[in-house]
């Protein structure tokens, strides 16, 4: 279907080529998995394969490549290339153009000129496929990452193209939602479909997956068999959701650094928090779990005050959020939201971290000092006269901690903080909330990753329809502990 | 949180309408309400509209922007009395003996009057323009545009224009909480609302920037730009088109024919 000869291939103004010298052939029906980390080139190889790089992007290409037995250059731009190649990226907002899902998905049917009656028939198709068909008069806007995902997924899957890619397509989905999109996958694969998955995590699809592409800078390293490649066991997963034991803080003593008391919030008609109690205390590294839309971002929003209580209280350090303003609150308790692009407006690093200073009123050596320090936990010393848009997805990431940090507050909330992230960087933000803990802070971090609550979470909080529903010890952690501690010690000791 | 100009799904007759003859229509409003002067024909059209608005029961969307029209046109005729000067005097907008001995700024009549006629066009346009976006969808004013041979990129940057509003709305509200999570309080009233420009407004501009590739792309893989043939049968016109391009015509030619006597 696609074959790759000596391929390689050098963005416009990039001095490195993006690709190096790739060979490969996709066959026609296959199920390809591509993955590798960061910037190894696994976006660049997805464009190239729908004929992007060389319809629209431009740039330094050779080698050759070649579609339907047919040289890509051939083909007449994506006009022609877009019947039979689909694509979804990562970013679900931008493939979203109508104001509702409907539309969206019947816009593209009608591009293609189909007959009234067969672009209905596909239209309900796509929409059953990816439970879509509650939310088809809704507008984007209103639809939450996950939802916009699989709008953005039926889109391209209605027009029943021969071949599909899915760039990084799932990131947003909780793991019941990815299951579904497995299931849909699997079908279309029995339909003859050729369909190519890139992600930084394929773990999720290895068991429909023929090959498995590791892409390092540019070039492939391996092409393994599904079989090869580790996979993360379903029973972890359950055995967490489990739970060990009810948690108790038997040796907490004293006042909890977050206390919440039968809070309620309401957005018009529906409840996003219905009568939660918690506390947290001093020290805790404290996960919280649960589907997109359980309430989690909402209750951690009641921390720092952006929310309040619309019945029921949140006192943080013995202050009560419904009357101390945010900028207080927000000495005690920093949060990190999902995306750091939200937040970063400085022309330098430095500048972008003395902001939150000033806003509390440090400034001066005070303030360096406290940018030094901050930068350095967060591993990015010697960048600070860089333009923040121009780090990479993980170094904005850490940057947007190191904003918040550096306002030392004695609780740090983080909202996904790895979601975008590959296996290496979600590591080192881990071994971040590791120190920070260490060094006394309070850690809480919403999250639906699975593998980074079981390596580092010693309390983990599920939440359901804005309810908790669990609260117990991370069991899997708990037995192990010790035994890192005691190593921990030891090596201390070596150094 | 309040959406504006977008689609509001419901069954009236302006929904029922062809989109066709609502941009016909719209685009004679839009006309007449920039070559006419008179504020009687103006002042009818702004009613008509809002009369058509209330036998469909979107007038809340009008009275929506109620306030920054009143705001506008308020700015608008003090503009005219400032810099305008005709017909009679009929008062002083700074009495004798508050600022000088003497009385200050004159206020005449031909300064009212054209800011009201620059306050009445600025009613029926954006009155005009906001039924037609709340009662047609998007995909409807694509076909019907690109009957009429608007270049399909032109229409694609409309569309997503009026799609992205409340997108911007929400990013922009987030982004907001992110900078208030890092302490930032710019104040209130005027004031803060300047300072509060930088840190918002820079990550939502660089975010929007951002998303054009994909933005793009998708539309190419979904074959927008190589669209084929709308079917014809699918833009009917009924009695309510005809009365409302009916009706924009013949007071176009009442405007035109007043102009020649």
């Amino acid at each position: 279907m696609i074959e790759l000869r000596n391929f390689s291939y050098t963005y416009g103004t990039a001095e490195n080529p993006a690709l190096k010298n790739i060979n490969l052939e996709v066959r026609k029906g296959e199920l390809l998995l591509v993955t590798g980390h960061s910037a190894a080139g696994k976006t660049t190889l997805a464009l190239a394969m729908a004929g992007i790089l060389h319809h629209e992007i431009g740039g330094k290409i050779e080698g050759s490549l070649s579609f339907k037995n047919r040289d890509i250059k051939d083909f007449d731009g994506m006009k022609e290339l877009s019947r039979y190649t689909g694509m979804v990226f990562d970013d679900a907002e931008s493939q979203l153009i109508f104001t509702t899902v409907e539309e969206e998905i019947r816009s593209g049917l009608e591009n293609r000129g189909h007959p009234e009656k067969e672009t209905v028939r596909r239209l309900e198709e796509a929409m059953e496929f990816c439970e879509l068909s509650h939310l088809k008069h809704r507008a984007p806007h209103t639809l939450s990452g996950g939802q916009k995902q699989k709008a953005a997924l039926a889109a391209t899957l209605a027009l029943d193209t021969e071949v599909i890619i899915l760039d990084e397509a799932t990131a947003e989905l909780d793991t019941q939602a990815v299951r579904r999109v497995f299931s849909v996958l699997k079908r279309l694969k029995e339909a003859g479909k050729t369909i190519i998955i890139v992600d930084h995590n394929v773990e999720d699809f290895l068991e429909i997956g023929d090959r498995v592409v590791l892409l390092e800078k540019g070039e492939i390293k391996a092409v393994k068999s599904p079989a090869d490649f580790a996979t993360f066991p379903e029973e972890v997963a359950l055995e967490i959701e489990k739970g060990k034991q009810d948690y108790s803080h038997p040796e907490k003593e004293g006042q909890p650094v977050i206390s919440v008391k039968k809070l309620t919030q309401r957005y018009g008609e529906f409840t996003a928090l219905d009568n939660v109690d918690l506390e947290i205390y001093s020290g805790e590294l404290v996960a919280v779990l649960g589907k997109n839309g359980s309430g989690k971002t909402t209750l951690v929003k009641h921390f720092n005050g952006l929310l309040r209580p619309y019945s029921g209280g949140v006192i943080v350090k013995g202050l009560d959020t419904s009357r101390v303003p945010i900028n207080e609150l927000v000495k005690h308790t920093g949060l990190v939201f999902q995306n750091p692009d939200n937040m970063l407006f400085e022309d330098t690093v430095e500048a972008e971290v003395s902001f939150g200073l000033n806003n509390i009123g440090i400034t001066g050596y005070q303030a360096a000092e406290a940018i030094d320090r901050s930068l350095e936990l967060v591993n990015l010393k010697g960048k600070e006269k860089v333009f923040p848009r121009h780090l990479s997805h993980g170094e904005r990431q850490r940057l947007a901690v190191a904003c918040v940090i550096a306002m030392r507050p004695e609780l740090i909330v983080l909202d996904e903080p790895t979601t975008g992230l590959d296996a290496e960087e979600s590591d080192r933000m881990m071994q971040l909330m590791k120190r920070l803990q260490q060094e006394g802070h309070t850690i809480v971090m919403v999250t639906h990753n699975m593998q980074i609550v079981k390596d580092h979470a010693e309390r983990v909080i599920r939440m359901e329809s804005g309810k908790i529903v669990g609260d117990s010890a991370n069991g899997i952690l708990g037995s192990v502990k010790k035994e890192i501690k005691s190593t921990e010690g030891k090596s201390a000791e070596g150094e | 949180m309040k959406e504006i100009m977008q689609y509001i799904n419901r069954d009236t007759f302006l929904h029922s309408m062809n989109p066709l003859s609502k941009i016909a229509a719209v685009t004679g409003i839009i006309a007449l309400s920039v070559f006419t002067t008179d504020s009687a024909v103006l002042g009818l059209m702004v009613l008509g509209i809002f009369l058509a608005s209330l036998k469909a029961g979107l007038q809340q969307e009008l009275l929506r922007q109620l306030k920054l029209l009143v705001f506008l046109s308020l700015t608008l005729i003090l503009l005219t009395v400032f810099t305008l000067k005709s017909g009679e005097t009929i008062g002083y907008l700074i009495p004798a003996g508050t600022l000088a001995a003497g009385r200050l700024v004159p206020v005449t009549t031909g300064a009212l009057d054209f800011g009201t006629v620059l306050s009445l066009r600025f009613f029926a346009m954006l009155f005009a323009f906001q039924l037609l976006v709340v009662t047609t969808k998007p995909s409807d004013l694509m076909k019907a545009l690109l009957a009429i041979h608007v270049p399909v990129d032109y229409v694609l940057m409309f569309v997503i224009a009026l799609r992205f509003i409340p997108s911007l709305q929400v990013e922009g509200q987030r982004i907001h909480e992110a900078q208030l999570a890092r302490g930032y309080n710019p104040g209130k009233g005027m004031r803060g609302k300047i300072m509060s420009v930088k840190p918002i407004l820079v990550p939502l501009v660089a975010n929007s920037l951002g998303r054009t590739q994909v933005l793009g792309l998708t539309m190419d893989m979904r074959g927008y730009r190589s669209r084929q043939s709308v079917e014809k049968n699918k833009l009917i016109w009924n009695k309510t088109d005809v009365a409302a391009v009916g009706c924009v015509a013949v007071m176009g030619l009442g405007v035109v024919l007043g102009g020649f006597m």
